[in-house]
């Protein structure tokens, strides 16, 4: 039996107040009660605060660039569809650098995990204006108020044929590793955008300011994540922002489409060349 | 006797040039003959002038000649345009409009044979496009070529795509054309060319024979963008890598493409993406990631004409200090440059050891002229592939090790590998500077320490990379460097040069990095004149060899950047005025 210990290799130095304490705390629950191993796990940063979470967090780990962690944590999960798999961006990494990859990750559906910690600002480049942030958000990079207005993840994925959308808050930690167990279970691509406050960067969008801006879908009587109508509805016209998960439909993987062996992953192929099967192409171009 | 011959087949895209080029090689080289095809198309699918050359020889070839026999033109703008590289008692087979506009000292010494092509086409087949196998079966006539082969080579490609029918209709426009050229032209005019066995020998694109190379070196994985003149490897691959259990994923851009393939590696399945002109830029971010966190990949860089969009259907070897010296930081890379389809092949089979024994990215640059034209190859030896996987340690290896450090600090800079999965692997992939455990550490002495430990793997490459390969006469003074595709020409321009009386070596470059310094040296040093030739405008080759070798005296280079690949004579002519 594994418990949150097994999964904590160091102890974090986020910023105190940080949201990416609650997602650390919820991804632990949620690995303790699915009990996945350490060396199961794949876990694939980009670049920003959350990037820190493979040296707290134990499992196999992928620190690579600004706004590609999607790719790679496709390869891996191609690859090895065994392994838990999942990516975590920040807004920056996900929705600015590295959107093309993100809606065209939605829409491929491999069965990864993507976990959006959205602050709506740059944290670790010392708080500049993100894809997320308000129009007119003043910061270092826009000292008289952005003119450009935010973008929406959970929406455009919701455009990209996404078969798992979800968002999360970080300051609801039960709610969160209830999210992130669905979406650890979903078998395609799960997108869980998470609410997070930046305590350092961030004035507008504080733990308090998010607590009074959103409401739990799950209390919401009558909801339908199933139906696409509502949960385009609930993106486009609620007055404050959902939490919770907004849309689901089951869709088989990506992987277990483009595998002759899905079950046997071809890292453990024999990579001996099949002289007869070779041989047999060649006369192709006799 | 003909030993060796040039025929073009011209027309306007869309006209199905390609496809009857690539029937006429094949069916060459079926008769035995030795085949080198140039393709010069415009980056469009209908409309402009398109060329489709296949030279064919009795004896071993690379590269194309100075002249074109035989023309088989569409239309006036294809005879117009080819009349200055007819030889001068070359054939002309063509529909006959617009001849006047030929000047009247073109036509002179040369042969016309005017066929109503596209209007007997139309109206004994009901479609123009039946003109090529028209055009086909009178050159069979002229040539004395089997047309049973060729039947056998249309069905070939037509009956599984496009069925039964299909293929007897163009077997009737076969034998059609075949019999108007009988009735046309006298046994005087025609030109029978001798028959070989053909045996053990392949015709095929560079693009074919890496897909094939990849296959055959445990490629599993393959991630790509559309480009061109790379996406063959692609068409090719996802054709055949399923029965391999293997897999190709279209990318959403070359950034993913490099990165997915860089997880596909690091999860353990040997991976590959190709690219050319613009995609390689894009991937230019990932390659440093492989040189950071260690992971191995192939990528495959067939290279187009530049900069920018530039002219994507056409070859140059503009790309190769991107490579060498690009992107960002100091990592170690290696750099192939397969000259001949065998090379394709082979290099790419053993790119793949190298990446995993050297945990780094090795690029198999091509040319547009290698990766889409075709050549004929010796049947390619399978039986001397060998997998080896470096230090990559299986589940027994990996809980024998206490303390298991991805990123070890050892002798040859090489460190054990684990893929996850496996248990007492657990580790971390570091893009930030890291320590043996690849953990982020920022301390000068761990930098130092890990850019040299990753550095030093260069050291153990150079020893085991591919050794540049010399051709003609040892003794001679006159020496000629190249890599890649230009090959062909050099070794033409050779032959051309020997009949003037220069005698003259080619060293061939196959691995471009690390840079055979040593053995490039000795040859510098063995010989009087050095030419560098290679299709680029600064001397990409040249600025390389002289930041490798000093001192480097006398090196003057031949370029070519005009869109076209170089015609021997253009390499033989430039020697000669450089000695």
């Amino acid at each position: 039996m594994l418990n949150k210990d097994d999964y904590q290799i160091d102890t974090p130095t986020w910023c105190p107040g940080c949201g990416l304490f609650g997602v650390f705390e919820a991804l632990k629950r949620a690995a303790v009660s699915l009990s996945i191993r350490p060396d199961e796990l794949a876990i694939v940063t980009g670049i920003g605060c959350h990037g820190r979470l493979n040296n707290y967090f134990k499992s196999y780990g992928f620190h690579g660039l600004h706004g590609r962690a999607l790719p790679v944590a496709q390869g891996i999960k191609i690859s090895n569809p065994r392994l838990t798999v999942i990516g975590v961006s920040g807004d920056g990494d996900a929705y600015s650098i590295g959107a093309g990859h993100f809606i065209h990750a939605v829409r491929r559906n491999v069965g990864i995990t993507y976990l959006v910690v959205n602050n709506s600002i740059y944290g670790l480049t010392e708080g500049q204006t993100s894809p997320t942030s308000p129009r007119g958000f003043v910061s270092i990079s826009t000292p008289f108020g952005s003119k450009e207005y935010p973008l929406d993840g959970p929406s455009l994925a919701l455009a990209a044929s996404g078969g798992f959308i979800a968002r999360g808050f970080s300051g609801n930690v039960a709610h969160l590793s209830a999210l992130l167990q669905k979406g650890l279970t979903h078998r395609g691509f799960a997108l869980i955008d998470i609410l997070s406050p930046c305590v350092t960067h961030n004035k507008v969008n504080t733990s308090d300011w998010y607590k009074q801006n959103i409401f739990l879908l799950d209390e919401r009587a009558g909801y339908d994540c199933g139906d696409k109508k509502q949960a385009r509805e609930m993106l486009c016209g609620a007055e404050k922002i959902p939490v919770g998960l907004i849309y689901l439909e089951e869709r088989p993987p990506f992987e277990a489409l483009v595998l002759s062996k899905p079950g046997k992953p071809i890292v453990f192929n024999d990579l001996n060349p099949d002289l007869q099967k070779l041989a047999k192409i060649m006369v192709k171009f006799e | 006797m003909i030993k060796d011959i040039s025929i073009v087949i011209a027309g306007r895209a869309g006209d199905g040039v390609l496809f009857t080029g690539n029937i006429l090689a094949k069916l060459l080289k079926r008769h035995g003959w030795d085949i080198v095809t140039t393709r010069d198309f415009p980056s469009n699918i209908r409309g402009e002038s398109t060329n489709y050359t296949v030279r064919a020889s009795l004896e071993k070839i690379y590269g194309r000649a100075d002249q074109v026999d035989i023309l088989l033109a569409f239309d006036c703008d294809a005879i117009l345009m080819n009349m200055p590289k007819l030889a001068r008692r070359g054939i002309v087979f063509c529909d006959g409009e617009g001849l006047e506009k030929v000047q009247a000292a073109q036509l002179r010494g040369r042969t016309f044979h005017k066929f109503p092509l596209k209007r007997l086409a139309r109206e004994t087949f009901g479609k123009e496009i039946y003109k090529n196998m028209l055009a086909l079966g009178a050159l069979s006539y002229v040539l004395d070529l089997d047309l049973r082969v060729t039947e056998e080579i249309i069905t070939d490609a037509f009956l599984e795509r496009k069925g039964r029918e299909i293929v007897q209709k163009n077997v009737q426009a076969l034998a059609l054309g075949f019999e108007k050229a009988r009735e046309m032209i006298t046994e005087r005019e025609c030109h029978p060319l001798a028959k070989r066995q053909d045996r053990d020998r392949l015709v095929l694109s560079g693009d074919e024979a890496i897909a094939l190379g990849a296959l055959a070196g445990g490629c599993r994985f393959f991630a790509a963008y559309p480009i061109c003149p790379a996406s063959e490897i692609w068409q090719w691959l996802v054709k055949y890598i399923h029965e391999f259990d293997g897999l190709v994923v279209q990318t959403e851009d070359e950034l993913a493409a490099l990165n997915m393939a860089l997880g596909a590696s690091y999860a353990g399945a040997r991976a590959m993406t190709s690219t050319s002109g613009p995609g390689a830029s894009l991937m230019m971010e990932a390659f440093s990631l492989s040189g950071m966190a260690e992971i191995p990949v192939v990528v495959v860089h067939v290279q187009r004409l530049g900069p920018s969009t530039g002219i994507p259907t056409k070859s140059e070897q503009g790309d190769l200090t991107q490579w060498i010296y690009g992107s960002h930081g100091d990592f170690p890379r290696i750099i192939l440059s397969p000259g001949t389809i065998e090379e394709c092949f082979e290099f790419t089979a053993e790119a793949f050891n190298l990446a995993e024994k050297y945990q780094c990215a090795v690029i198999i640059l091509t040319e547009q002229d290698m990766g889409q034209n075709l050549r004929t190859a010796r049947k390619f030896d399978l039986a001397r592939i060998r997998i080896d996987r470096g230090k990559l340690l299986n589940q027994e290896a990996l809980l024998g090790i206490q303390n298991f450090k991805r990123y070890e600090d050892t002798r040859d800079g090489i460190s054990p590998r684990a893929i996850p999965s496996l248990k007492n692997g657990i580790h971390m992939v570091e893009g930030n500077e890291h320590d043996e455990r690849g953990y982020r550490d920022e301390n000068p002495g761990t930098r130092v320490r890990m850019m040299e430990k990753r550095m030093r793997k260069l050291k153990a490459a150079s020893k085991d990379s591919l050794p540049p390969k010399l051709w003609g006469d040892k003794n001679a003074l006159c020496g000629i460097i190249g890599c890649g595709s230009t090959l062909g020409p050099i070794l033409e321009a050779e032959k051309r040069l020997e009949a003037a009386g220069v005698k003259t070596k080619f060293l061939q470059l196959t691995t471009l990095w690390p840079f055979p310094a040593k053995e490039v040296s000795r040859f510098i040093n063995s010989c009087r004149n050095i030419f560098i030739v290679e299709n680029n405008y600064s001397g990409q080759l040249s600025s390389l060899v002289k930041s490798q070798v000093s001192p480097c005296l006398n090196l003057q280079g031949v370029r070519k950047y005009s869109t076209l690949p170089f015609q021997p004579q253009e390499i033989a002519s430039q020697i000669k005025k450089g000695l």
